[in-house]
């Protein structure tokens, strides 16, 4: 669309990236990887590839090229990379996932897939860290923006370590060979990647969002700097746990990684302490006295996110974290990101959608509100019925009972297929009065792709 | 103890389409001690109750007629609690900044509203003008999307930010 600020393809990010996150859940459902099979196996990793990059990376880029903009009121930049980096994304995660299989002797090739993938996946997040900061460049960082930048930073640091496993497995790379990456590597890349670029970036994107729904004041909290810095103390402690304990032990001293890692633990439960406190100031003093259902279905992903950081202390406390690690790792991808993600998306589609439709005719034609293209009352309860899925997935996970797991990830799929159709319903117009629905110069939005 | 009031007419830079802000301040710098300061101006100038409030004042505002208003901004006794830090305003425009613009025809507060409502309204107020005609809106944020439907739309605008992080825009229909 001509002359509008909304960003070509992020419907066509979300999309693909839903289809991940019911892909990943049907699997779950058939008892596909985790916990019929160890955390390890190559099964295992094209869940959580498919829920991490397919789902959460796709829905975390797509809202970055319409939200960065908004952040720091600055139009995108290299907005044509947008798509090749979407295409790049796309089969980079095809790869990675047959790369699995060929691991899992599902797939017979001689095909080095991992190392394709090892290249293609680096080659889109570059361009989508590309874009973002080439437009983050252009101007002074508020903290919602730096919460973005240092995610953009974890990414990068992600997706490096996971190009270098995949080169690994291809058996490229024999130099590296001799070194342990799973005992060094592999936790800085699952807590740089959930704890780094997912979750730090959805702090600070929260940061902007929820105050501006909710007319709560926004001026910059000094707890929210605490949050910030505490935040990347401890992502850099985790990402750099292993050389500072070789140069630590140089000196003389002794250290273990467990005392980094305990540090970077202690870090990151303050960062999550003070962002809980900023979190319960928008709620409370926002001027907005009904909230919509985006921001109540959030609360439901913020308790997930603070029983994760109690479950972490409670299995650090009993030695148990490397037993429960995959509960753990459920609760902040499913409750938190997921739950999140969900909650958000059923707000943003339905904004978006209405800016597109109604944008032109804004102010000159009575146009139907943007709640009017939701039906909360309908969808209360998918809401409710996911966060209980999660919660007994959860549960189940804890004390190794794998059916009834696939029993709650059946009820997390059905809530989210339900959130979907209303998604497509919203961007199907379906909810609006007839006679309200398309007011002289506007037309139907597409599904997924833009309007040309 | 009596000092007179320091008065400043802000109404001939308003009605030529200029920015007061600085002038105020200005003379909010050449305050003595305890003096207070009588304002006049085109409208009721809600933006600068809460500038000035941070920095210790108090308004007693009232309508002098002919649409236009005097606030006498008193100092309290206490410091001002908070003084918040704040460069220069920016002031950004797409016209010829030279050329003078006729006073807004509505002053509309937009801060308190859900988005996108900040915005239809803005649209709304615009649409209602004759071309050349120009309007004031006070918005919660520096409006991304509204500049662009007004760039697609034809029309020109000038806006700055107060120190309160809100934006104050004033839009002249193409």
């Amino acid at each position: 669309m001509m002359g509008t600020a909304l960003s070509r393809w992020t419907m066509s990010y979300f999309t693909a990236a839903l289809a991940f996150l019911v892909g990943a859940q049907v699997l779950m459902i058939a008892g596909y990887g985790f916990p019929a099979v160890p955390a390890e196996a190559p099964e295992t990793l094209i869940l959580v590839h498919m829920v991490t990059i397919g789902w959460l990376s796709l829905l975390m880029c797509g809202a970055l090229f319409q939200f960065v903009p908004v952040l720091i009121a600055q139009p995108l930049r290299g907005g044509r990379l947008v798509l090749p980096a979407l295409i790049c994304l796309l089969s980079g995660l095809a790869f990675l996932l047959a790369g699995f299989l060929q691991l899992a002797g599902t797939i017979d090739t001689d095909l080095p897939l991992l190392a394709i993938a090892g290249m293609l996946l680096p080659v889109g997040f570059l361009l989508v860290v590309g874009v973002l900061v080439g437009t983050l460049l252009r101007a002074n960082l508020t903290l919602p923006a730096r919460f973005v930048a240092a995610g953009l930073a974890c990414v990068l640091v992600t997706v490096t370590l996971g190009a270098l496993f995949a080169l690994l497995l291809s058996g490229f790379l024999p130099a590296l060979a001799g070194l342990d990456f799973r005992a060094h590597a592999l936790p800085v890349h699952i807590a740089v990647g959930l704890g780094g670029w997912l979750t730090f970036t959805a702090i600070g994107v929260s940061y902007r969002l929820l105050p501006m729904f909710m007319l709560s004041p926004d001026g910059e909290r000094a707890s929210s700097r605490v949050v910030w810095w505490s935040g990347i103390a401890a992502l850099v402690l985790i990402a750099l746990a292993s050389p500072i304990v070789a140069m630590v032990e140089r000196t003389g001293f002794m250290a273990t990684p467990d005392t980094a890692t305990g540090l970077a633990a202690a870090l990151g439960l303050v960062s999550l302490i003070l962002y809980g406190v900023d979190l319960a100031f928008f709620y409370r003093h926002r001027k907005r006295r009904v909230i919509e259902l985006n921001s109540r279905a959030a609360q439901g992903a913020f308790l997930a996110l603070i029983l994760s950081a109690l479950l972490l202390l409670a299995l650090l406390a009993t030695g148990t974290l490397g037993q429960h690690i995959g509960a753990l790792l459920y609760l902040v991808a499913f409750g938190w990101l997921t739950g999140l993600g969900l909650s958000q998306l059923y707000k943003i589609v339905p904004f978006l959608t209405w800016l597109e439709c109604y944008g032109p005719v804004m102010g000159k034609k009575p146009t139907p509100r943007v709640q009017d293209l939701v039906v909360e009352g309908r969808d209360r309860v998918w809401f409710a019925l996911y966060f209980l899925g999660v919660l007994s997935g959860t549960g189940a996970l804890l004390v190794n009972q794998p059916d009834v797991f696939r029993f709650a990830a059946g009820a997390t799929l059905l809530a989210t297929l339900a959130i979907v159709v209303e998604l497509v319903l919203a961007r199907r117009l379906y909810n609006v009065e007839d006679g309200k629905r398309l007011p002289e110069g506007t037309s139907r939005p597409r599904l997924f792709l833009p309007s040309l | 103890m009596t000092q007179p009031h320091y008065k400043l007419d802000v109404r001939p830079i308003l009605r030529a389409g200029g920015e007061p802000f600085l002038a105020v301040m200005q003379a909010v710098d050449a305050l003595a001690p305890g003096q207070s300061l009588r304002l006049l101006a085109t409208f009721k100038p809600i933006p600068l109750f809460h500038v000035l409030g941070s920095r210790g004042f108090e308004p007693t505002a009232r309508e002098i007629g002919n649409g236009d208003w005097e606030v006498i901004f008193t100092p309290g006794n206490s410091q001002p609690e908070d003084k918040i830090p704040q460069s220069e305003p920016v002031i950004k425009s797409v016209d010829n900044a030279e050329e003078t613009w006729p006073a807004p025809l509505t002053e509309l507060d937009n801060r308190d509203l859900e988005p996108p409502d900040p915005m239809v309204r803005t649209l709304e107020g615009i649409e209602a003008l004759l071309p050349g005609q120009t309007l004031a809106a006070l918005l919660p944020r520096e409006p991304l999307f509204l500049f662009k439907e007004l760039e697609s739309r034809g029309h020109l605008w000038r806006g700055s930010f107060d120190p309160e992080g809100h934006y104050r825009i004033v839009i002249r229909r193409g």
